[in-house]
């Protein structure tokens, strides 16, 4: 017993963190002052979970399953949400909705994305998911004057409730053929029988619930007016920790029902088209944009496509190549969506086109947001080039070459829209007033690409963790019996 | 440690880019008199290595370190080495770099830091694309040389510089990410046969790929160094390049021969069977790019856009040589390499000091120069007879020497190959004699042209430099064959032999 | 019914065939009894009563209040934070049922994290005094300042300043 509470001591410090949270903030009302706490919260959960690292087991009657997966999820999450809330003040602020319980929301979000990675049963899985999802809803809204704002929120709530309505639906309909909740007992269930027609159809409604929170083709139509109606910040946060949070569900689920999806020709073929048409819708449809926001969030479905195809690949590499991306994506796509947010509260900049000459006033900004929109294209030497080579060599490992290779030409496609960005920064003259930034965030950014580049350079360490974090997500019936 | 030697002269470049941003922004002086004292260090440690390079033996200097770089499952690490194919362009591009900087001395005036950032940037990747042997590494720098080219082209170029920079950065992502899956699928394929999955080199020599393999992965690694070469039909960026481009990201970027390089090294000695089956639709491919590219650049009214076209015909003579799969053709490929950089660079850059001076490269707005820039006109005039191939200068020993290969070559079994190449020599007169005529002769018919300076003493010495080189390769070519001959010959074995054996095993 | 039975036999034994019925069934005939019952109730009620409608007995209440006008009008905002309050009890009366009847089985740790459990739906409680969302006379709206709508006027603000030359390096 005391040993399940040492397990799961991030997601305890989490939970009791965000009710510390509200007590500071009734007592004293102050949004810098849970700001500050909120990122000291992030900097402890994500300091546990690195000590906790060796740690794994199943604990509180199997309804968890911690491991180093399970902290590897963690600490992407606390990164999200340590850097999200780190540049939401200035947004905030500027727009005029700077309330302390934004911090407190996005807290408890992060409780929800581990308690959704750490499932070990379904009930956990859909409860985390909730929770994940409600926090998100809270902030897509937050800007409760703005039409956009609550045109954002009740979408991603309506689409967001449906796509939870199909989880659960999956979920019951996966108990009525097995007649178990736990996710590795199911996997016995369906060993040692067959796996009934019923429990097909559970499998693929659960599957949908995810690929709806990841926005995968065809049920990415909410992502770029969510994006476009958040508050920036907070849609950065979308994009990164709950995606991330989503594919780990994925791949926990998926991890379980291994044997059984390894051999079934019909699960390879329709996750491969959905990453296919993932990767191709999104990066074209984001050709067409001009408004940042939404070219991020097509962009934010491309990527998602990518990570699919290491789905696709159902191979032990193919998710730590996810899980290597969802890292490198969460420091880029933040650092890309930071610096959107930096220039739109300031200066109602939106357009690629406003950001001519940035080079010019803001070198250090405008050199980092180069490595961002480099990065997100999957140029080496830089961060995003090596999640991208993992997933497509564990599809070409799993003789899905079609899919890496039209995976590559998918990405050449957004190497277009990418650049459009830093052409307009750097190759065009500026038009009207410099622009101006605080020279602190420049600074911050700057750290952020650098990471971004050392992950692309020196990704060693990184990979062996995630090799080594999925050996228990993939041994589902080790121990617990 | 001896070995990490080369690793130094490689990442120097990059590492002496850092102190750039300590100058002051203004100070364009400081910045480029840096950037030439880095570069000159630089060429000075390629030149030790050059010395100290001996010849008769395979690969030296090698350097390997980052043991499984891509998680335990992969064998991939960095690994740098040297041969003699690669020595002499090593050394050659370490060489080009401070040229450079001194031929685009006056021209950067805004932002100099960052040009010269990127500038010792892409010395780093090219001399890490020519020492390279482990192919994902080799991939690293081959993409990596695209963000600085990507800068280079965009925010130093023409007027339509953001387009051509744009267009050459997807031209060559596109190639390289085909090129990606090549290299994955022979990793994939080396661990089904060996073991491991492996991007090493030298382990990858000693797969006996079967012949539909090598098949589709000789087009997989070739389309991305047919684009960069440019071969024709894939030569499409190259004239908006060529001619929006600041002279430097030209003569470094596009010049150095590293496609090429990386045909003998990668296509041909991995896939030996396979690209002695494709010879003949190569070389077909490069024998119409040699005539097409002449006739192209025949009807250029624009100086820069002529050279581009005249480089596209060059290249179908490397490739020519290349596939021709005789050692002469191979060795004299290789003087090519060396001698498109030398010549067309030097042609680019006096045609960059034109435009620097009158604003406009159009053929029809000059006319009499000769009067009034005579030390102009006689480094141009030597640049184009190199060009075209006369001898006593480097083109004719290339020249001759491929073409002499390619009509004995047993891969393509018929001389008509090397007999319509010959003509390209032919009209490669035809289109730069023009040029010269129209620049140099006549009256000097606009005050603006009159009105022109001549060489400075600094332009002097830089076209002096390049000339110099151009002599020496075409009177004593020795020194240089030397180099690259026991690699040659090495090459053109290890091809007979792993042709033959695949053919018996049939 | 069928479906569902038909399912159940097929994934758990093959053996059970015959005509029993599943725990299903029995909550299926236990619904079909309470719907049977009821309906039978207000058919024969229906034809036994006799039928003299005045306009009293036809109100909304037979007895006490006069509706007036329509019950769709808009209630203050403040009710639905009180029922929101409420529900979040509600709610933990129905976890703390469940737990009663486990607790002697567990022990004092059922006991400490039905405190810790309690007082967090308490801090909510707490929080939302403190916010100010339990007062009924609030003196003055707590309404933020209006943001600037950035919506509404795409940024194109350069059109505006077209005068003057855009600076070149």
């Amino acid at each position: 017993m005391p040993n399940d509470y040492l397990l799961s001591l991030p997601i305890l410090a989490a939970a009791g963190w965000s009710v510390l949270l509200i007590i500071l903030e009734a007592m004293l009302s102050r949004a810098a002052l849970t700001r500050v706490f909120a990122m000291l919260g992030f900097a402890l959960v994500g300091g546990l979970s690195v000590i906790g690292f060796p740690l794994q087991g199943l604990a509180f009657s199997e309804m968890l399953r911690i491991g180093g997966f399970q902290h590897f999820a963690n600490i992407i999450f606390c990164l999200s949400g340590l850097l999200v809330v780190a540049l939401s003040e200035k947004y905030l602020d500027d727009e005029n909705v700077h309330y302390g319980e934004y911090y407190i929301v996005a807290f408890i979000s992060v409780v929800g994305m581990m308690l959704l990675a750490a499932a070990a049963n379904m009930a956990i899985l859909f409860i985390g998911l909730e929770m994940m999802s409600i926090a998100l809803y809270v902030l897509a809204g937050l800007m409760r004057r703005d039409v956009r704002s609550n045109e954002a929120a009740m979408k991603y709530f309506l689409l967001g409730a449906f796509a939870s309505g199909l989880l659960l639906y999956g979920i019951s309909l996966i108990y009525g053929a097995t007649g178990e909740l736990a996710l590795h007992k199911i996997a016995i269930a369906i060993q040692t029988g067959s796996a009934s027609m019923l429990f097909w159809i559970g499998f693929g409604l659960l599957i949908t619930g995810f690929l709806f929170k990841i926005s995968a083709v065809p049920f990415h139509q909410w992502t770029p007016d969510v994006y476009d109606g958040s508050p920036t910040p907070a849609a950065a946060f979308m994009s990164t920790g709950a995606k991330a949070a989503a594919f780990s569900a994925l791949i926990v689920v998926v991890t379980n029902f291994s044997t059984l999806l390894q051999n079934s020709p019909t699960w390879s073929l329709v996750i491969s088209s959905i990453a296919l048409a993932t990767m191709v819708v999104g990066n074209i449809a984001a050709l067409a944009q001009e408004n940042l926001k939404r070219m991020l969030a097509y962009s934010s479905v491309a990527h998602a496509g990518y990570m699919l195809v290491g789905i696709a690949a159902a191979t032990p590499d193919g998710y730590s190549g996810i899980m290597f991306y969802t890292l490198v994506y969460t420091l880029m796509n933040i650092g890309a969506f930071g610096v959107v947010a930096l220039l739109e509260s300031k200066e109602n900049l939106l357009l690629a086109s406003d950001y001519a000459g940035l080079f010019k006033h803001r070198p250090m900004l405008a050199g980092a947001m180069a490595v961002f929109m480099l990065s997100l294209a999957g140029v080496p030497p830089l961060g995003g080039f090596i999640g991208k080579y993992k997933v497509f060599a564990a599809a070409v490992d799993a003789k899905l070459t079609w899919l890496a290779l039209a995976g590559v030409l998918a990405s050449a496609v957004s190497a277009y829209y990418y650049l459009r960005v830093v052409y307009f920064m750097f190759m065009r003259d500026p038009v009207g007033e410099a622009i101006s930034a605080p020279a602190t965030s420049s600074l911050a950014f700057a750290l952020i690409a650098v990471a971004v580049v050392l992950l692309g350079v020196f990704p060693t360490e990184i990979l062996r963790i995630t090799d080594a974090a999925l050996k228990f997500a993939q041994l589902p019936t080790q121990t617990g019996f | 440690m001896e070995s990490s030697v080369l690793s130094l002269v490689i990442f120097l470049p990059f590492l002496l880019s850092f102190p750039l941003f300590s100058f002051n922004r203004a100070q364009h002086g400081t910045a480029r008199w840096y950037a030439l004292l880095s570069s000159l260090l630089v060429f000075a440690g390629a030149l030790y290595l050059a010395l100290q390079f001996n010849p008769s033996s395979g690969f030296q200097f090698e350097h390997t370190a980052l043991q499984n770089w891509l998680g335990d499952s992969m064998d991939v690490k960095y690994s740098v080495a040297l041969d003699g194919t690669s020595m002499l362009l090593f050394a050659f591009a370490a060489f080009m770099f401070p040229v450079v900087v001194l031929g685009s001395w006056e021209r950067v005036t805004t932002n100099a830091r960052e040009y010269y950032f990127f500038l010792l940037m892409l010395e780093t990747c090219i001399l890490g694309i020519f020492s390279a042997v482990d192919l994902f590494l080799y991939y690293m720098f081959w993409e990596a040389m695209l963000i600085p080219m990507y800068f280079l082209i965009g925010v130093w170029g023409g007027n339509g510089r953001g387009d051509a920079a744009t267009k050459f950065f997807i031209y060559m992502l596109t190639a390289s990410l085909v090129m990606l899956i090549g290299i994955l699928s022979l990793g994939y394929i080396s661990r089904e046969m060996g073991g491991t999955f492996t991007t090493d080199y030298h382990k990858l020599l000693q797969l006996e790929l079967p012949l539909s393999v090598q098949n589709i992965l000789f087009w997989l690694f070739g389309l991305s160094f047919f684009v960069k070469a440019p071969l024709f039909p894939l030569h499409t960026w190259a004239a908006d390049v060529y001619s929006e481009s600041p002279t430097g990201a030209v003569l470094t970027g596009v010049l150095l021969k590293m496609a090429t390089y990386a045909l003998i090294r990668f296509n041909v000695m991995l896939f030996p069977t396979a690209s002695a089956n494709f010879a003949p639709l190569v070389c077909t491919l490069a024998v119409v790019a040699i005539i097409y590219g002449a006739l192209v650049a025949m009807s250029q009214p624009n100086a820069k856009r002529l050279l581009a076209f005249s480089s596209v015909s060059h290249l179908g003579f490397i490739v020519l040589g290349i596939f021709s799969f005789t050692q002469e053709a191979l060795q004299g490929a290789m003087i090519l390499m060396v001698n498109s950089g030398l010549t067309t660079g030097l042609l680019l850059m006096l045609v960059g000091w034109l435009e620097e001076r009158r604003g406009d490269v159009r053929l029809s707005e000059f006319g009499g120069l000769k009067k009034n820039m005579p030390m102009f006109s006689a480094a141009f005039l030597i640049a184009t007879f190199a060009s075209i191939g006369l001898p006593g200068l480097s083109g004719f020993i290339g020249e001759f020497l491929t073409l002499s290969g390619a009509f004995k070559s047993t891969t393509l079994q018929t001389g008509l190959y090397a007999m319509l190449a010959a003509l390209g020599v032919i009209l490669s007169a035809a289109y730069m004699l023009p040029m010269v005529q129209k620049i140099f002769t006549g009256e000097l018919t606009s005050e603006r042209n009159a009105a022109l300076s001549d060489l400075t003493p600094r332009e002097i010495l830089v076209a002096a430099l390049l000339v110099a080189m151009i002599i020496w390769i075409g009177v004593a070519p020795n020194s240089f064959l030397k180099l690259s001959e026991t690699s040659s010959q090495a090459v053109i074995e290890f091809v007979t032999q792993k042709s033959a054996s695949q053919a018996l095993a049939k | 019914m069928i479906y569902i039975n038909g399912l159940n036999i097929e994934t758990k034994t093959t053996s059970r065939m015959d005509a029993q019925l599943t725990e299903f069934g029995k909550v299926f005939l236990f619904l079909l009894v309470g719907v049977v019952f009821v309906a039978a109730g207000f058919i024969t009620s229906s034809l036994i009563r006799p039928h003299r409608p005045y306009d009293e007995k036809l109100s909304t209440y037979e007895c006490g209040e006069e509706p007036k006008g329509t019950a769709w009008v808009q209630f203050n905002i403040r009710f639905y934070v009180i029922a929101l309050i409420f529900i979040i009890f509600d709610v933990e009366l129905l976890f703390l049922f469940p737990w009663a009847t486990v607790f002697k089985k567990i022990g004092p740790v059922a006991l400490i994290e039905a405190v810790v459990f309690i007082s967090i739906l308490a801090i909510g409680l707490a929080y939302a005094w403190a916010k100010g969302d339990l007062n009924w006379v609030v003196p003055q709206p707590n309404r933020p300042k209006l943001p600037e709508k950035k919506f509404d006027k795409p940024a194109k603000k350069k059109v505006a300043e077209p005068a003057e030359p855009a600076p070149t390096a």
